[in-house]
């Protein structure tokens, strides 16, 4: 019999060239929480942060919320993931910290994404590799974000 | 508004009988999709299966992982086990992502094991409470567990400051 499920589920959409907004969900037997973030595409900062504890374990949970704003201004790098778990994981809640971290790699994989299909209609015949060397000279740091090599 | 990316996660923990658990987290996103797949022995807690696979890479950058796969035999699920996962899978033949969702299986574990013991702690130290960001028609939060039975929590010593419930207590 299942004795646990976790899904997280997260979106990216656009707002204007400029911005992207990421939203959030996560749920299993012992949370339910959400995160939206509103990342500046060219700075890489995370312009706005909002969570919210939506289900929780302890009456002390929902000091969490308040921490997670610190990440305004924190700019995506190699490094944001462990400031994520560290500062804000630890002095918030490790779950949401998780999320958190889900929600900018999907932003970082949208942007993949979004470069891949440009340069796919601009050349069908792309090679992958090729791709992933200029994505990585173009945007070095979403590149050491979601670890990319090239073969 | 249409979205531009998905990524949608789902871990499961199960128990199959004679002390194993098999947990499997599955991750599908716009260019990757992959399956992790883990059977844990009780009470050792030490990972006896492990399958890693990619179903999806549009980019091509995850290697082979049957490899960094067989190396998780013998891992146990316990403290330690970050560093070590991302060394044995994380490394140059294997996936930083796919690491990090074998973390989230053993981690789902943990979860799975302790939901006995946080609602036997709602239970008896349970409290009512209407929270501010809660309702203001449905309410998802009824009981939670008091400031007392948390002080009790947190006198374990990977509890005490781990999160914002166990601090400044």
């Amino acid at each position: 019999m299942l004795a646990y499920s976790r899904c997280k589920s997260v979106g990216v959409q656009a707002r204007g060239d400029d911005f992207r907004v990421v939203s959030g969900v996560l749920e299993d037997e012992l949370y339910a929480m959400q995160c939206e973030i509103v990342i500046n595409r060219s700075t890489l900062t995370l312009e706005a942060v909002q969570t919210k504890m939506k289900r929780f374990t302890t009456c002390r949970c929902l000091r969490a919320e308040d921490v997670f704003t610190r990440a305004e201004g924190w700019k995506i790098d190699s490094s944001l993931n462990g400031k994520i778990k560290k500062e804000l994981g630890r002095n918030g809640c490790r779950h949401m910290a998780g999320l958190m971290v889900e929600c900018i790699r999907s932003f970082a994989g949208a942007e993949l994404a979004g470069d891949l299909r440009a340069a796919m209609e601009a050349d069908p015949e792309l090679e992958k590799s090729r791709f992933l060397d200029e994505f990585s000279a173009n945007k070095p740091e979403l590149a050491s974000y979601l670890g990319l090599r090239s073969e | 508004m249409i979205l531009d990316f998905q990524t949608n996660s789902l871990t499961m923990v199960e128990s199959i009988g004679k002390g194993l658990w098999r947990i499997v987290a599955r991750t599908d996103d716009n260019l990757f999709s992959a399956e992790v797949t883990l059977e844990v022995k009780t009470p050792s807690l030490d990972i006896r299966q492990a399958r890693l696979e990619v179903k999806r890479d549009v980019l091509g950058v995850v290697p082979d992982l049957t490899e960094p796969a067989s190396r998780l035999i013998g891992v146990r699920v316990g403290p330690g086990m970050t560093k070590i996962v991302r060394q044995l899978v994380g490394g140059n033949d294997g996936s930083p992502r796919v690491a990090g969702m074998v973390l989230d299986a053993m981690e789902m574990l943990v979860n799975a094991m302790t939901v006995p013991e946080l609602r036997k702690a709602a239970e008896q130290g349970g409290v009512p409470i209407r929270a501010q960001n809660d309702g203001p028609k449905v309410y998802l939060n009824d009981v939670t567990i008091g400031e007392e039975t948390v002080r009790l929590m947190a006198a374990n010593p990977r509890l005490k400051d781990s999160c914002a419930a166990f601090q400044d207590l």
